[in-house]
C-alpha cells in the first residue's frame, strides 16, 4: 500500500491533519516524507493513505513536490527565510587600575557582624 | 481560633514557611477541575491546573499540546478524526 508516489495524511504530532508523499521507503517500519508537513523520517504507523498516487522519482526535492500539489490544488506554505544576525565581536577588556584593587583588600579585612540576638 | 469566613473548607490549607523562618497555615483559594477530553472525557495531560491570574503568566505552549485539537481533544481521539476525514 504505501510506496513512492503514494499520497498520505499524517496523524500524529504536530503536522496531524496534513498532506504529504511518501519519497523514500526507508525501512519496513519507515519513510521519508514531504509536502505539507516537514521533510522527515516518519513511522508508517502515523500515516493514513489516500486513494491518490504520483508519478516522482525516488528522493525528489522539495521544489518538484510543491509542482506537483500545485497540480492537484494543494498549498504549501513557503518556508520563511531565516534573517541573518550578525555577529558583535567581543570588546577588548580594559585592564583595571590598581587602585581599586587596594580597596576591595582593605574591605575584607573588616571583623564580620555579630550573629543577630534571639528572641 | 481563624476568623468565621475561614472557618469553612472554602479555602485550602497550605502551610508556607515565611521569611521568618516560622512555617505558618495560609489560606488559599481552591484549584479548578482539570481539564478533560471532550469526546472521551479522561484527563487531558500537559495542561495546568491553576487559576487564571497564575494561567495568564505562563506560555502559551506550556498550557496545551502544540498539535491540531491539542488541549481539546486526547491523542487518540484526535487521530480518529483525523482518520475519519481522510477516509471519506
Amino acid at each position: 500500500m504505501i510506496s513512492i508516489g503514494r499520497l498520505c495524511v499524517k496523524t500524529a504530532g504536530r503536522d496531524a491533519g496534513k498532506t504529504c508523499v511518501v519519497v523514500d521507503v526507508i525501512s519496513d517500519k519507515f519513510v521519508l516524507v514531504d509536502g505539507q508537513v516537514r521533510r522527515k523520517r516518519c513511522n508508517i504507523k502515523h500515516l493514513e493513505p489516500l486513494k491518490k498516487t504520483i508519478d516522482i522519482k525516488k528522493e525528489a526535492s522539495h521544489e518538484e513536490i510543491v509542482k506537483e500539489f500545485k497540480k492537484l490544488k494543494i498549498e504549501i506554505k513557503a518556508k520563511r527565510p531565516k534573517k541573518k544576525v550578525e555577529k558583535v565581536k567581543e570588546a577588548v577588556k580594559v585592564e583595571k587600575p590598581a587602585e581599586k584593587i587596594e580597596k576591595k583588600k582593605i574591605i575584607k579585612k573588616k571583623p564580620a557582624k555579630e550573629p543577630k540576638a534571639t528572641k | 481560633m481563624p476568623e468565621p469566613s475561614k472557618r469553612s473548607r472554602r479555602f485550602r490549607r497550605v502551610m508556607k514557611k515565611t521569611p521568618g523562618g516560622v512555617t505558618r497555615l495560609m489560606y488559599k483559594k481552591r484549584r479548578p477541575k482539570q481539564a478533560h477530553c471532550a469526546a472521551c472525557g479522561k484527563v487531558l495531560p500537559g495542561t495546568p491546573r491553576e487559576r487564571a491570574k497564575k494561567l495568564h503568566r505562563i506560555s502559551k505552549t506550556s498550557k496545551r499540546p502544540k498539535r491540531p485539537f491539542g488541549g481539546m481533544l486526547c491523542s487518540k481521539c484526535m487521530r480518529t478524526e483525523i482518520i475519519k476525514k481522510a477516509r471519506k
